[in-house]
């Protein structure tokens, strides 16, 4: 065993070069493929495990108090045989008006008299103060990583009693926004009753509908006022983690073919090129075991340690990713919960090495099985017939000779090219998939940035105390126009109100002006009329409505009537947008919270909001930013790009060190009639050149098949709609710029290995053979 | 010492010339002076130095002391491109192992040398092939190297070194890897073609071969010339 040992460690000190290959590739792969696989996990797991800890109701249901009582509920509930059941709970609602001092809350609030955060479901994590115990105290549904400052403070409900905050509570559920006593909540005329269930089977909508269906097949009809299910939490809450996922699935999906491609391509490279070194090592007496340990010992030592510090790369880099996928209103409570799951760590420290072993079998059982005087002997392989046709064909061409004898060369080894070529094909799907994935993105990212520069929001804040505008609405918009740099003005309002047939709350957006504001049209147009309205896809799929249906619309004991006119891009499901009428139909009183400016071509935005400052100290001018999301997803798909197209070359680089090394006593041959350094480098290159070439050929439409298949899946995950100009990224001059790209691959990857060879020494080279 | 069968004008000389190879000294203080037409013989004990001594003059390797000049050029002080022009317009060598390219015909191999010169393909092998002819070996120009004899490959290999018309023709141990009767043909050949004005320098352990073609001998021991002396070449 020491001598095998021994001989394994000579093998990987003469072979520098290709043990840095071997460990490169092994780590750059494995490094891809954690934060890809990493990622992909965290999509769905994080949810799972706060859910699961709170024991979050799998149905929130609310019955109508005035048809059913709280005896005959628990009754049903037992006899239906759910899993758990909490409740049942009065439940009340409370319309607050929005402004200073209301806490965050504001709009309708939904108010629960429970007698404790805990019980069999539900759980809800009261991170500050304690649970209110008697009249006169309430706790706020807040996520932890908000301030608990307000604790102590005092609110007074319209038209009721004061309440004060005692403590804060998180319930991923949302079951409520305000938790009181079971004594306090006849004080707020309670209408409904929650029940909270888990059921034994909540794969599905259906199923759990089901289940929900026989808990009251023996109520009076009508006493279900509504009941929402996990599942639409759940989906709302991942979903910006979702529409991650089928993209890193891609990348996950290419980086470990290319890996293992690679890996093969260096591993058997250099046993194949080491067939003389195991003759010798069979005639020196090696057993053909230990002649097969030696090169899986050699093979391994670096696979292994790559693959090891990939891991630990691939965490480290996952981190700041992590962060900002799970960021905003729905994923930001999940950011603490979320890491690299174990299975990950353990597949990539497992399995890549296995591949790397696996990759290495193959051609150390050849070596195993060759007689040591047929080792010794193989200088060369055998050439075929087919490459030498080629070669003959290429002698004739009129090109430099230095070119066809290059463009010969992938010939002579048609197994070793192949391997270098299916690398390079996936190296360029990569590079395509992922630029046509930054324009699209960048597209989503700038969708609307061109319609208004500046938003001005009506109220301000100085020394802590809030300024309201000296103007009036109208006045500030004129006002607005009339600044130096303004070109158009809108108007938006911001209300919730009920969409009559469901319990969902709705936000109503008001715009006075003709800006698109933020959102892109994906079908039909924009409003025009009073009574026409735009919403998101989101929206649309959420509630089931199509362009061209009808709504209604309550708010404060008023209907309207709306029909939808177009489909926006907007990811947000509770927002639809109409013209400045229909939102006065609906609030007779509306007001805008915000004036959205477009400034004139070259305007200074900075200048154009210290003029809104000074001109009304009640206004607060923002300025619009870069969109992070977009700014996420093109990064790490050019990171990842990069990772990938970097181990494409590598896997070149290989194929161009061993083929050269192959063909060391030709190239001194060449020298010593005297092809000079240059042609030698120009042959090495052209050599590569050609299979990276046939490479773009193949992988483009390969590439574009995959950003066809990606993008619905990711725009379907976010529920939006992609207008046409934004999927239409290929065109000729992307296409002739990506047609380098495997060009470009080849040439990094050949260039070293071709330097090295134009400077041999030729009488050394001669010399050794 | 200057000797009467060299009649042309000096082509190579070596002044003083010193290679190491770090502790290794391969060539010790070497000088030589070779005129146009000889046919120079190089003979001495294995590992004294002769294949340094043919890599010094066709530029393969660089001296660490001393100068070489082959027509005036110092070949030691050419750059890299600069020693791969010298040997492709001055030097043609013959290897013991010939040295061809296995993928290329023989005919594509030979035309090969003219072919990186830049000369159109369809010349270099009309040149190629009156090589071919020239050296008996016209109706294998298509074989590739691996089905050749021993001798026929030599002979491609000469006919790549005469390609370009160098000035010097340098060959080592070219029949060391033949049986005696493919040997003497190569001889034999080397012989015709100093006949007509070719520079020849040639290492051999062969005595017998040497004096058969050579119109001087240098002996060779230590990395040092130890001896010259010029033979009537037999007829
Ligand atoms: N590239 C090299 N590196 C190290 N040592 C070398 C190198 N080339 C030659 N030598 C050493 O220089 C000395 C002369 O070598 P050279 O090949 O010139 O001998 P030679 O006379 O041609 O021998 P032979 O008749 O066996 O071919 C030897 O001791 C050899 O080991
Ligand atoms: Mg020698």
């Amino acid at each position: 065993m020491r001598a095998v040992w021994r001989a394994a460690r000579a093998a990987v000190r003469r072979r520098g070069l290709q043990t840095l290959v071997i460990w490169l590739v092994a780590l750059v792969s494995t490094g891809s493929i954690v934060v890809a696989l990493g990622l992909v996990d965290a999509a769905t797991a994080p949810f799972d495990r706060v859910f699961g800890k709170q024991r979050g109701p799998h149905v929130v249901a609310a019955f109508d108090r005035n048809k059913v009582s709280d005896d005959r509920l628990t009754r049903a509930a037992e006899r239906s045989g759910t899993a758990a059941v909490a409740g049942p709970f009065p439940q009340a609602t409370m319309e607050i008006p929005r402004g200073a001092g209301d806490f965050g809350l504001g709009g309708e609030v939904t108010v629960v008299g429970r007698p404790g955060p805990g019980g069999p479901v539900d759980r809800v994590d009261l991170w500050a103060g304690r649970w209110p115990t008697r009249p006169g105290e309430m706790v706020l549904n807040r996520q932890s990583d908000w301030t608990a400052d307000d604790l102590g403070k005092q609110f007074r409900v319209p038209s009721g009693p004061t309440l004060t905050i005692v403590g804060f509570a998180f319930d991923l559920s949302d079951t409520a926004d305000v938790w009181v006593a079971p004594d306090q909540i006849e004080a707020l005329h309670p209408t409904g009753t929650q029940m909270l269930f888990r059921f034994r089977d909540a794969s599905s909508e259906n199923r759990l509908r089901a289940q929900l269906a026989e808990v009251t097949a023996g109520l009076p009809k009508g006493t279900l006022a509504g009941a929402q299910t996990y599942l639409s939490l759940k989906h709302r809450v991942g979903s910006n983690a979702r529409a991650y996922a089928p993209y890193l699935m891609a990348f996950g999906i290419l980086g470990i073919l290319v890996a293992v491609l690679i890996v093969a391509n260096v591993v058997g490279g250099a046993v194949v090129s080491g067939f003389r070194h195991i003759g010798i090592l069979k005639a020196l007496g090696f057993t053909p075991g230990q002649v097969l340990t030696v090169y899986l010992v050699m093979i391994s030592v670096p696979a292994v340690l790559g693959c090891a510090l990939g891991t630990l790369a691939g965490n480290l880099l996952a981190q700041p990713f992590f962060r900002f996928v799970f960021t905003g209103p729905n994923s930001g409570v999940l950011r603490d919960s979320v890491g690299i799951a174990p299975w990950v760590n353990v597949l990539a420290l497992l399995g890549m090495p296995f591949v790397c072993v696996l990759a290495a079998l193959g051609p150390s059982m050849r070596a195993r099985a060759m007689p040591a005087a047929r080792a010794i002997s193989t200088g060369s392989a055998p050439r075929t017939g087919r490459a030498l046709g080629v070669q003959r064909r290429l002698a004739g061409a009129r090109l430099p000779r230095s070119v066809s004898l290059g463009a010969g060369l992938p010939f002579a080894r048609p197994a070793r090219s192949a391997l270098t070529l299916a690398a390079v094909v996936l190296g360029v799907t990569t590079v395509t998939f992922a630029t046509g994935l930054a324009a699209t993105m960048t597209g989503l990212g700038t969708a609307g940035t061109h319609a208004y520069d500046v938003t001005v929001y009506v109220g301000s804040h100085r020394h802590g105390k809030e300024v309201r505008p000296v103007h009036s609405d109208r006045e500030i918009q004129s006002l607005l126009g009339s600044l130096p740099g303004a070109t158009r003005v809108t108007a938006r309002s911001d209300d919730d109100a009920v969409l009559v047939g469901s319990t969902q709350r709705v936000m109503f957006e008001g715009r006075r002006g003709d800006l698109p504001l933020d959102s892109v049209l994906a079908r039909g147009r924009w409003m025009h009329r009073t009574g026409e309205v735009v919403a998101g896809s989101a929206f649309l799929r959420r509630n089931g409505v199509h362009v061209g249906d009808h709504l209604r619309l309550r708010k404060g004991g008023r209907e309207v009537d709306l029909t939808v006119v177009g489909e926006t891009m907007l990811d947000n499901d509770r927002l639809i947008a109409g013209a400045w009428p229909t939102a006065v139909a609906l609030m007779p009183d509306v007001k805008p919270i915000a004036y959205h400016v477009k400034l004139g071509d070259g305007v200074d935005q900075e200048r154009y909001a210290r003029a809104v400052r000074a001109a009304d100290p009640g206004l607060s001018p923002q300025l619009r930013g870069p969109n992070n999301i977009t700014r996420t997803i093109v990064g790490s798909a050019t990171a990842l790009t990069l990772a990938l197209a970097l181990i494409a070359s590598l896997g070149v680089f290989n194929t161009a060190v061993l083929n050269t090394h192959d063909r060391r006593r030709d190239l001194g041959m060449l020298k010593s009639i005297g092809m000079t350094p240059r042609q030698v480098t120009v042959m090495t290159v052209t050599s590569m050149a050609v299979l990276g070439a046939l490479g773009s050929v193949l992988g483009i439409p390969l590439g574009i098949a995959a950003y066809e298949l990606v993008i619905p899946r990711m725009t379907g995950a976010i529920d939006i709609a992609l207008p046409s100009y934004m999927t239409d990224v290929w065109h000729a001059p992307e296409l002739a710029l990506l047609a380098l790209a495997g060009l470009v691959i080849a040439v990094l990857g050949a260039f070293v290995p071709a330097r090295r060879a134009a400077r041999l020494t030729v009488a050394e080279v001669l010399r050794s053979e | 010492m200057v000797d009467e069968v060299g009649t042309g004008e000096t082509v190579v000389r070596l002044d003083g010339v010193r290679k190491e190879y770090g502790e290794t000294v391969a060539l010790d203080g070497l000088s030589l002076e070779i005129r146009a037409g000889e046919a120079v013989a190089v003979m001495g004990p294995s590992g004294c130095g002769k294949s340094t001594l043919l890599n010094m003059i066709a530029g393969l390797d660089r001296p660490s002391g001393g100068t070489v000049l082959v027509h005036g050029e110092n070949v030691g002080e050419l750059n890299e491109k600069g020693l791969a022009l010298y040997r492709r317009r001055r030097i043609g060598m013959i290897f013991q192992f010939f040295n061809l390219v296995d993928d290329l015909s023989a005919l594509d191999n030979v035309a090969l040398a003219a072919q990186l010169t830049g000369s159109p393909a369809r010349q270099a092998r009309r040149r190629a092939l009156e090589l071919f002819e020239e050296l008996g070996i016209a109706d294998r120009r298509n074989a590739y190297p691996a089905v050749l004899s021993g001798g026929e490959r030599q002979r491609v290999a000469v006919a790549r070194a005469l390609m370009n018309r160098p000035a010097l023709l340098l060959a080592d141990e070219p029949t060391g890897a033949l049986d005696s009767r493919a040997g003497e043909q190569v001889m034999d050949l080397l012989l015709d073609l100093n006949q007509i004005g070719q520079t020849l320098v040639l290492v051999t352990h062969d005595e017998h071969l040497a004096r058969r073609c050579a119109s001087r001998l240098v002996q060779v021991a230590d990395g040092r010339v130890t001896g010259e002396h010029s033979l009537e070449p037999s007829a």
